[in-house]
């Protein structure tokens, strides 16, 4: 463990990530519209020993009526339409949804035009967009991290 | 007439299983507008073979009561493709959503058995699926499993498709498996078309698929502490993942490896410093990975956590048709990787399979640590010389269909193809995954609650390739 350890140093320098922390939080709730499990298997690693995020304050969830942010992978399944809305409608104000991957975006869907609804943002209101194929949990992270400083509604401390 | 065909259709299979035969997979086709049913059987050689009847007034016999094996399948070619299967009761909806609870769940009765509902959004950065436990207490006595939430239709999407460019389908189908699927159509289209692998484009796709399992495998072992609540342990292997998924881009350019096999040929090219490397970073790896291992060998409380829970026994393997690690963890020693002679360069492979092979969620976990020391030879074997793109070779007549099975990390996968030659009639795919699922609903039975998430990660089956 020691040794790891010692090689995150390393590891973590050579990230494109702020070393600082934000002194405020962001609370995560993922959920999977229909994605093809690539997004899935990237945003675990977000929470790895590289990428840490949870050093910044922010983390995954696991209720909806736990987050600040609705974070939607894959094309939206007409099958998982009530269960994404439902979960929406879970979450305390100040609430935002993040679309999470090319899927989610629109770009580029493959898929049979009546087993799917569409984009996130054609059934919520998307704030964030995270392109990529998956995008990667540095491009995730980066993006994770973006909101955090940018919206001062979302992440100001308790009023 | 009709009749014949179907005694036909039913006595085959049975003779087929008689000797020895598996039933591989099932799936409803309409080729030039005849709607039929194929069931694919797998000789104990490996070598696979179809037998189709046309579907007759919407009905065919089914092979549940012979091949277990058959009840997704069935179930899914009758909410799919409206085929009626005369002896499959109750026919229970798989893939279609639209009935209530008895419509698909087994009915549980009796004092004190209640349900618990979980899904289809779980707990933490899991794919979507829906779980319905009945239990008693904390015992678990059933657990209908309701999946194809993340259904999109792939196949279908996929008729009309020239056969080059309908491999994105079977890519999307799961991220997890996306080198895995993508061979298993290119092979199954390079034979409709007449061609064949040279050992260039062999060994290609060959390392490909074993660093493929490398990144799998490794999650999975992270995914078992993180299920038996060994943080230390998952952060560790979380991130010999990452430094995995690291070596991937460094020689696909994509950390998942997509988009880096096509019909045809293969575009890989590691010129001999970029294998050198590679080589190097995988030795580092290796050697990481052993250490990391070596405290969770020695863990005691976590080894105790593992053993006797989830248990598959290796007659309900075999009946059921299990395949990959879960299969071999209960002392079959079967894998799709001994059967690919010429189109994939694992000559002299042999399935590993371990001392304990208890089926229980230890010797799945061990499983992985065994096939990883495998995969780290393959791996040096496939990098020991430069790999330059190449494009297949004719290789025998063009046919219509085709049927391949590829091992992918989770088991089997097995693709069917049927084409004209230019354009997909039909695309289907029968994951590794998707095999597996019913035997972990089933075997669940009898075990703890709170051992689920446990269990379940020691199979740690993709959602999105079962679902398509």
């Amino acid at each position: 463990m020691f040794t790891l350890l010692r090689d995150l140093r390393r590891l973590r320098r050579q990230l494109d990530l702020p070393a600082s922390t934000r002194g405020r939080s962001l609370a995560i709730r993922h959920v999977d519209a229909g994605s093809c499990n690539g997004c899935e298997h990237e945003l675990t690693l977000t929470s790895g020993p590289h990428y840490d995020l949870q050093r910044y304050g922010l983390g995954l969830v696991a209720s909806p009526r736990h987050a600040d942010l609705l974070l939607v992978t894959g094309t939206v399944t007409t099958r998982m339409r009530d269960s994404l809305l439902t979960a929406y409608a879970a979450m305390p104000e100040p609430r935002r949804v993040a679309a999470l991957g090319n899927c989610a975006l629109g770009c580029d869907v493959i898929a049979q035009p009546g087993e799917i609804v569409g984009r996130v943002e054609d059934i919520l209101p998307v704030d964030l967009r995270i392109p990529g194929c998956p995008p990667s949990p540095a491009q995730i992270a980066a993006a994770l991290l973006e909101l955090l400083d940018r919206d001062p509604e979302l992440t100001s401390p308790g009023t | 007439m009709s009749r014949d065909a179907d005694t036909q259709y039913r006595e085959g299979v049975a003779d087929a299983l008689s000797r020895g035969c598996e039933l591989a997979s099932l799936y409803a086709s309409a080729e030039r507008g005849v709607q039929g049913v194929r069931a694919i059987l797998r000789e104990p050689d490996g070598a696979l073979h179809v037998i189709s009847t046309a579907v007759h007034g919407g009905r065919v016999p089914s092979l549940v009561d012979i091949a277990p094996a058959a009840e997704w399948p069935e179930r899914e070619a009758h909410d799919l493709h409206g085929v009626q299967f005369d002896g499959h009761e109750p026919m229970r909806a798989l893939i279609d959503h639209s009935g209530d609870l008895p419509a698909w769940t087994v009915p549980v009765d009796g004092p004190d058995a209640y349900q618990i509902a979980v899904g289809p959004i779980h707990a933490g950065v899991i794919e979507s699926g829906h779980f319905r436990f009945h239990v008693v207490g904390d015992r678990i006595l059933h657990l209908d499993v309701r999946l194809f939430y993340k259904h999109r239709g792939l196949e279908r999407a996929a008729v009309g498709r020239s056969l080059r460019d309908g491999i994105v389908h079977a890519a999307r189908a799961c991220g997890a498996c996306a080198v895995t699927n993508r061979v298993a159509y290119a092979h199954a289209a390079e034979q409709i078309a007449g061609l064949r692998p040279t050992p260039e484009v062999a060994r290609a796709r060959s390392l490909l698929l074993e660093l493929e399992r490398l990144w799998s495998h490794l999650n999975d072992i992270a995914a078992i502490c993180s299920g038996a609540g060994l943080a230390a342990g998952n952060q560790r292997f979380a991130a010999l993942c990452e430094n995995a998924r690291r070596l991937n881009a460094q020689i696909s350019g994509h950390r998942l490896l997509f988009d880096s096999v096509h019909v045809g040929g293969s575009h890989l090219d590691l010129p001999e410093h970029e294998c050198r490397a590679a080589r190097e970073t995988l030795t580092r790896l290796q050697a990481d990975m052993t250490t990391a291992w070596r405290d969770l060998v020695f863990n005691a409380s976590f080894q105790d956590r593992l053993v006797d829970i989830g248990v598959l026994t290796l007659p309900d393997a075999a009946l059921l048709g299990a395949v990959g690690p879960a299969a071999r963890s209960t002392g079959i020693a079967e894998d799709a990787r001994t059967s690919q002679e010429g189109w994939l360069a694992y000559d002299g492979f042999q399935p590993a399979v371990g001392d304990r092979a208890s089926g229980d969620v230890r010797a799945r976990f061990e499983q992985r640590e065994i096939e990883l020391r495998q995969t780290f030879a393959l791996l040096q074997r496939f990098l020991a010389a430069p790999i330059a793109p190449d494009a297949c070779m004719p290789g025998g007549s063009a046919v219509a269909r085709a049927v391949t099975r590829i091992e992918s990390p989770r088991g089997a996968t097995i693709c069917a193809l049927e084409s004209d030659g230019t354009r997909l009639d039909r695309l289907h795919l029968h994951t590794g995954s998707y095999a597996n699922w019913p035997i972990l609903a089933r075997i669940v039975a009898g075990n703890l609650l709170p051992d689920f998430p446990l269990i379940n990660k020691s199979f740690e089956l993709c959602y999105a390739c079962a679902d398509r």
